[in-house]
């Protein structure tokens, strides 16, 4: 890697790791594995493993709290949740595999997605259609209404995340690497106080179209007992998959997927093999911008509620999750973030503590995965010889 | 030589800053009398020169020339992830300066600081309010951290203090002669719900929930309590992350244990969301039952016909006096919302304000073309409110500051409208 | 000429956007009220008179025009009005079409506040001035077109060029002047300079905080905290180069050791304040080794992830309810007491200003030798690399931890005493964007250096007091500062410079060129 950008903490114009990248990273290894170090990890691993295994023991066999009806419910909230975490977590990978930057201001990205969204189906609402009754536009047509509010949602979001990197990250590229972040962090603040002026920081209700009605969906029987199987969950579920398979083949197949991966790779040599390096980030922030658009508009759906705030937490969530999976690859970022859902809702029942703490947990089975893998569950694609 | 530099460069700022500090007390409108060592006064001499006529108290006046604004201080979280309860108390209560009227020719201004609802930020507040002569009295200040922090600070100088929501009850322990509140308290809320609960409704196995706030979980757990002594049984007691929007996991657990109530601590952004998922986790037949942080019309829009059956307590008070729907009605005409869609607190806030500038006008003077608001006395003024009826309420303060202890009354969604309920 | 239009065009698209933007955040209601205040009417209500709001509308032609022109130093004059009068028509243009909107919602009575809060019928009255809607638009056109004439009169006649390059010439002299003193102050004056210019700071430092009202004494102590914050924080990411996220975790364990052992609730210890502080600042130091051992294999963006999920797990349990009997859960700690030195209590802003002075200077002092010593060194290399450091003999683990330790431990005191003055703390005062607040003022002020440090200390927590005139703009504006502060200056406020070891002669293209076989 010889782009100053992608080193930590490196001032302007020094280089290391030119060469024998490979064998430097084998180095480090081998010396971090001092005899302490080697020591500390497979006891620290053996205590939290069987402490675990001791409170599932306890928790699932000898207290029995929950039947299978509670942990089918846990696993679809589990589901539903990590899908929209993927989608926001690809755009932090997205942009970290290329720029090496963390981009603070993503879930912020995602609430005027959801803003956007959430004005759509107003619009729609007011919108009169003649008929017997007379009804509007979002439900005589739901599912064009649906498209619509998807497409305005990501372009919005897209054309954000475009100026964003145009008017805040663009001109600091060769800058020293936290000073993206802080600006990053800065845009962040801005965009949710412009929020809160221009929308107020009222709490608002999105309004469904009649066949995504929350509270409603397929009642399943398991143990005897009825589980809901929510409309907006299972859309919320199917679209963010088809999203994530449709991103991973443009970036595997299509032409500006291998132009990002070899900016990616080396923006240098991209550029003398003829990839302009400017436009693929670019493009780069609009698809992340529109996938955040579109967890956005998701969220708004099955879960109700947009306010100015709404991209904070899922915005540390995603970041978690991406990190989770090893931040620069996208597998990671799904893995992660489904991962990450399913901790979320199952773990604090399955080990028995405060739901209060779940965040406790995630971040805890972060340390853990992190502390045996450095580079995240599928992290060694690109990262590794980065950080 | 480096320590050199740092030194110079942090005196530089010091000296900017010292300016900045002088610019603003220059531009103070008015001046304090203070015989007392007080800080503020130290900003301004002594000014009228007739004064000790009109002016005869312990902590001495503000003093208003003509044309001056009177102002009352709050200190609100305008910005971050609860600006909505500052944005819309503070809203409230600039209704009720524009209601106050004037005396003699005086009029009242609200001067609304962020404090962002931490220590730090009520405590820079508070010393900003201290620092300006014109504040005479300070409406708040709205989420209890701010407020214990700032207590100390109008303590010195004797500025009193009226908050319309900071519910800690450690606030009126220790002996704070200038704080009092018209937040309801928790202990007479929690004790009288949970003996409804059981008594009325019948309820034989309680799930407690609450968002994890000093207010919440207060509530919470004297309900738990009280409900156990009563004889019935909390079958779980969970706390739920605020500001997220799907609990849907907590609610399963919550359902395996089927309770058949669902007691919430927290406000209606939490307490709606409940609700609603509650309908599809198992919980479809268990009683919502809520406080008046979840009580107002915003709950009825967001859960619909999900609310149908939810349970709240509140202040008791006229629900629909001839002064609030005037108040609901300015309210929307000047800031485009429905009152109480912003925050439960909408009313409270007015309450505050009002309150305050009625006991400015029972103890302000007018002498030699001048006011004067005698800070001891407006002190135990506000102390001494008795019988004042609000919107959101009647209060009498007591000797410990606490103005809200009466029993509440209880209210039930009945065809999309809060009712009250038997 | 074509290029020059077309330039002009992009420029007033960019404003246009900004002021339409302004107008539908109320910011010209707001700026007409403070125009208001300035011109000493003392309660000019919600809505300004509406010459102030013209006035705002000509301050906003102005700054278009003088932008317009800002990067193009040697035109001609005809030239520059062109692209002045270019950039501001189209601006106009933008405003009057959402006046014309705007208009459209006031004729057929739309309620749009659901959407766009601040519209309502007053406002929109309010905008057009008071007037008839194509008068107002008529006007409004006007009034940029007006103010950016003036800008562009100004740029002509001012010749801001040459008034640059004066000032460079000034700055240029100054410079050497100072350079000259500075090595007067290195000779043979040495000693004496010093003496005379710490006993005049220290004669400062005595006085001025007993000059200033409480409110700024608040300020300068809360700004005096987030120095020491900052220099220990410093340690960890300027100095030994680790991406700590969670720092703000050291500052909650020293405010909460300090509000345990010395508040009434929950456990009544009262040891006193200096014993407090003194275990505040070990305990902290202790849970930067324990946070250390397991995570020093980590780098850079994963370091940053693990420790802010250490920040967040700390606040979190703060408040749980399996630690409520434990540290008074979501409502904190309330009535801490403050300290006393012989026998005199801490009871005003002024006695904590000194204290904190005191905590500065120590913190300075401490953060000073470390950096000049071998330690310093050793972590210079580490923040360079790694690997490289490693082999030279440098024992990055022991260093890395040694950082975080000290790091945490300066947290530690600057939360035990932001505990004992707040006399209140809980578990909202220690979330994430503190973190970030005192991340954002190391590298905003420039990583690595104390006065970087104090300067931007003062730009995260000063700022935004001094910008408590704008209300609930207030954030917006400091996060755009914020990002416009990285863009104009990337290194930080006051740059670092590396540490030169060798001969002072030697300039800094010398050493670079020195260094270039490290890097192969």
């Amino acid at each position: 890697m010889n782009d100053p950008s992608s080193l930590p903490l490196t001032p302007k114009g020094k280089n290391n790791l030119q060469t024998n990248t490979n064998n430097a990273v084998k180095k480090i290894q081998s010396i971090q594995n001092s005899k302490f170090m080697k020591l500390l990890r497979p006891i620290l691993g053996v205590v939290v493993s069987l402490y675990i295994v001791f409170r599932l023991y306890q928790v699932l066999v000898v207290q029995h709290e929950y039947g299978p009806d509670t942990w089918t419910r846990l696993l679809i909230s589990g589901l539903i949740i990590g899908g929209v975490y993927a989608l926001i977590a690809i755009g932090y990978t997205l942009v970290y595999g290329i720029l090496f930057m963390i981009n603070f201001a993503h879930g912020e990205v995602m609430m005027f997605g959801a803003y956007a969204g959430l004005y759509s189906f107003w619009a729609f609402k007011i919108i009169p259609v003649a008929g017997n009754p007379p009804t509007n536009f979002l439900n005589a047509y739901p599912i064009l209404a649906i498209i619509l509010a998807f497409l305005i949602g990501m372009t919005v979001s897209a054309t954000l995340g475009y100026f964003l990197e145009k008017i805040a990250y663009r001109p600091l590229r060769k800058a020293p690497r936290l000073v993206p972040l802080i600006s990053a962090i800065g845009a962040s603040i801005f965009l949710q106080n412009a929020a809160m002026l221009l929308f107020s920081p009222q709490l608002r209700d999105v309004t469904n179209p009649e066949i995504l009605r929350r509270g409603a969906g397929w009642t399943i029987v398991v143990n005897g007992s009825n589980v809901v199987l929510p409309y907006t969950g299972v859309f919320t579920f199917v679209l963010s998959i088809l999203l994530l398979v449709g991103l991973y083949i443009l970036v595997r197949k299509s032409k500006l997927g291998r132009a990002m991966r070899a900016t990616a790779l080396d923006k240098k040599t991209a550029a003398l093999m003829g990839v302009d390096v400017d436009s693929t980030i670019s493009r780069t922030f609009i698809i992340s911008g529109a996938l955040a658009g579109a967890a956005g508009v998701m969220w708004g759906l099955h879960n109700g509620l947009v306010y100015y705030f709404v991209g904070f937490i899922p915005g540390i969530k995603a970041f978690t999750a991406a990190v989770l999976g090893g931040i620069g690859n996208i597998p990671g970022a799904m893995v992660g973030g489904l991962v990450l859902g399913i901790v979320e809702s199952m773990g604090p029942a399955a080990l028995g503590i405060d739901f209060q703490l779940k965040d406790v947990l995630s971040f805890l089975i972060l340390i853990f995965v992190l502390t045996f893998r450095p580079s995240g569950l599928l992290g060694e694609v690109l990262s590794e010889e980065k950080v | 030589m480096k320590a050199m530099k740092f030194l110079a460069v942090f005196m530089v700022l010091a000296l900017l800053l010292a300016a900045c500090g002088q610019a603003a007390a220059t531009e103070a409108p008015a001046a304090t009398e203070a015989p007392a060592a007080t800080e503020a006064a130290a900003t301004e001499a002594p000014a009228a020169s007739g004064a000790p006529e009109a002016c005869a108290d312990a902590l001495g006046c503000a003093v208003f020339a003509a044309g001056d604004v009177i102002k009352i201080g709050m200190g609100a979280p305008m910005t971050g992830g609860n600006a909505s309860y500052g944005i819309d108390i503070s809203q409230g209560a600039t209704i009720a300066m524009t209601d106050a009227g004037n005396i003699d020719g005086w009029t009242f201004a609200l001067d609304a600081q962020d404090d962002g609802g931490t220590a730090e930020g009520g405590a820079a507040v508070a010393n900003k309010f201290v620092a300006d002569p014109a504040i005479v009295a300070v409406a708040g200040h709205i989420f209890s951290g701010a407020t214990a922090a700032a207590m100390p600070i109008y303590e010195k100088v004797g500025i009193p203090m009226l908050s319309p929501s900071a519910t800690n009850p450690a606030l009126t322990t220790t002996g704070s002669t200038v704080f009092n509140r018209i937040a309801f308290t928790d202990l007479n809320q929690g004790n009288n719900a949970a003996d409804y609960i059981f008594n009325t409704l019948k309820v034989k196995k309680l799930a407690v929930l609450h968002d994890g706030s000093d207010y919440g979980k207060g509530l919470a757990d004297i309900v738990a309590a009280q409900f156990v002594k009563d004889g019935g049984e909390v079958v779980i007691e969970q706390a739920i992350t605020p500001g997220e929007t799907d609990y849907t996991a907590v609610l399963s657990t919550v359902a395996s244990k089927t309770p058949d109530a669902v007691y919430f601590g927290g406000y209606t952004a939490e307490g709606a969301v409940l609700v609603n998922q509650m309908k599809t986790t198992g919980l479809d037949k268990a009683i919502f039952f809520g406080c008046d942080g979840t009580y107002g019309e915003d709950f009825l829009t967001r859960t619909g016909a999900n609310g149908e059956g939810a349970y709240a307590s509140i202040a008791p008070a006229s629900p629909d006096s001839e002064a609030k729907t005037k108040f609901n009605a300015a309210y929307l005409e000047k800031f485009g919302k429905e009152a109480g869609s912003l925050s439960p607190y909408t009313w409270a806030g007015y309450d505050a304000a009002a309150a305050l500038a009625a006991a400015v006008k029972q103890v302000a003077v007018v002498a030699d073309g001048k006011l004067y608001v005698p800070r001891a006395a407006l002190v135990a003024a506000v102390r001494g409110l008795t019988n004042y009826v609000g919107l959101s309420g009647t209060f009498s303060c007591q000797s410990n500051g606490e103005c809200n202890v009466d029993k509440p009354q209880f209210v039930v969604v009945k065809d999309g409208k809060w009712t009250n309920a038997q | 000429m074509k290029t020059l239009i077309r330039q002009s065009i992009r420029t007033g698209i960019t404003f246009g956007i900004v002021q339409v933007f302004f107008i539908l955040i109320a910011f010209n209601t707001m700026i007409g009220i403070m125009l208001a205040k300035v011109s000493g009417i003392k309660n000019p209500g919600e809505i300004p008179a509406p010459k102030f709001l013209i006035a705002y509308t000509i301050l906003m032609g102005l700054w278009v025009g003088i932008a317009a022109l800002s990067k193009k130093k040697s035109l001609p004059a005809g030239q520059k009005l062109v692209a002045g009068f270019t950039a501001s028509l189209i601006s106009a243009i933008l405003v009057g079409l959402l006046e014309i909107g705007m208009t459209a919602i006031l004729v057929n009575k739309i309620f749009i506040r659901d959407f766009l809060t601040v519209l309502s019928f007053d406002f929109i009255k309010a905008t057009l001035f008071g007037l008839t809607p194509s008068m107002g638009i008529l006007v409004t056109i006007g009034c940029i077109l007006l103010g950016s004439l003036v800008g562009v009169g100004l740029n002509i006649l001012s010749n801001l060029h040459a008034v640059q390059e004066h000032w460079k010439k000034d700055l240029a002299f100054i410079k050497n002047i100072s350079e000259k003193v500075q090595y007067s102050i290195h000779g043979k004056y040495h000693l004496i300079w010093q003496i005379v210019g710490i006993s005049l700071l220290a004669v400062a430092v005595i006085l001025i905080p007993m000059k200033w009202g409480s409110y700024w004494n608040y300020v300068f102590g809360t700004v005096g905290l987030y120095v020491i914050l900052g220099l220990g924080l410093n340690i960890i990411v300027g100095l030994s180069g680790q991406l700590v996220l969670g720092y703000i975790a050291f500052f909650a364990i020293g405010a909460y050791t300090m509000a345990l052992l010395n508040a009434p609730e929950p456990h009544n210890l009262m040891w006193g304040f200096w014993p407090a502080l003194l275990l505040g600042v070990v305990l902290s130091a202790l849970s930067g080794l324990l946070l250390g051992l397991p995570i020093m294999r980590l780098r850079g963006d994963y370091l940053a992830i693990v420790t802010l999920g250490f920040g967040e797990i700390i606040r979190i349990l703060l408040k749980s309810d399996v630690l409520t009997n434990f540290t008074g859960g979501p409502r904190g700690i309330q009535n801490i007491h403050g300290p006393s030195l012989f026998g005199k209590p801490f009871n005003s802003e002024v006695d904590f200003v000194y204290l904190i002075i005191a905590g500065v200077i120590l913190a300075s002092f401490v953060y000073n030798r470390l950096q000049q010593s071998r330690t310093g060194r050793a972590w210079l290399a580490i923040r360079e690399d790694e690997t490289v450091a490693r082999a030279s003999g440098v024992d990055t683990i022991k260093y890395k931890l040694l950082a975080l330790a000290i790091g945490a431990a300066f947290a530690g005191l600057a939360g035990g005493i932001y505990a004992s003055r707040n006399q209140f703390t809980g578990p909202d005062e220690h979330a994430l964007m503190a973190s970030i607040n005192v991340l954002s003022l190391i590298i905003v002020g420039g990583m690595g250096n104390i006065p970087g440090t104090i300067l931007g200390a003062f730009t995260l927590k000063g700022l935004p007091e001094i910008l408590r005139e704008f209300a609930n703009f207030r954030l917006l504006a400091f996060g755009a500062l914020l990002v416009f502060m990285m863009l104009s200056r990337p290194e930080g406020l006051i740059p670092s410079h590396r540490p030169k070891y060798s001969k002072p002669k030697e300039t800094a293209a010398d050493l670079q060129k020195k260094e270039v076989p490290h890097d192969k």
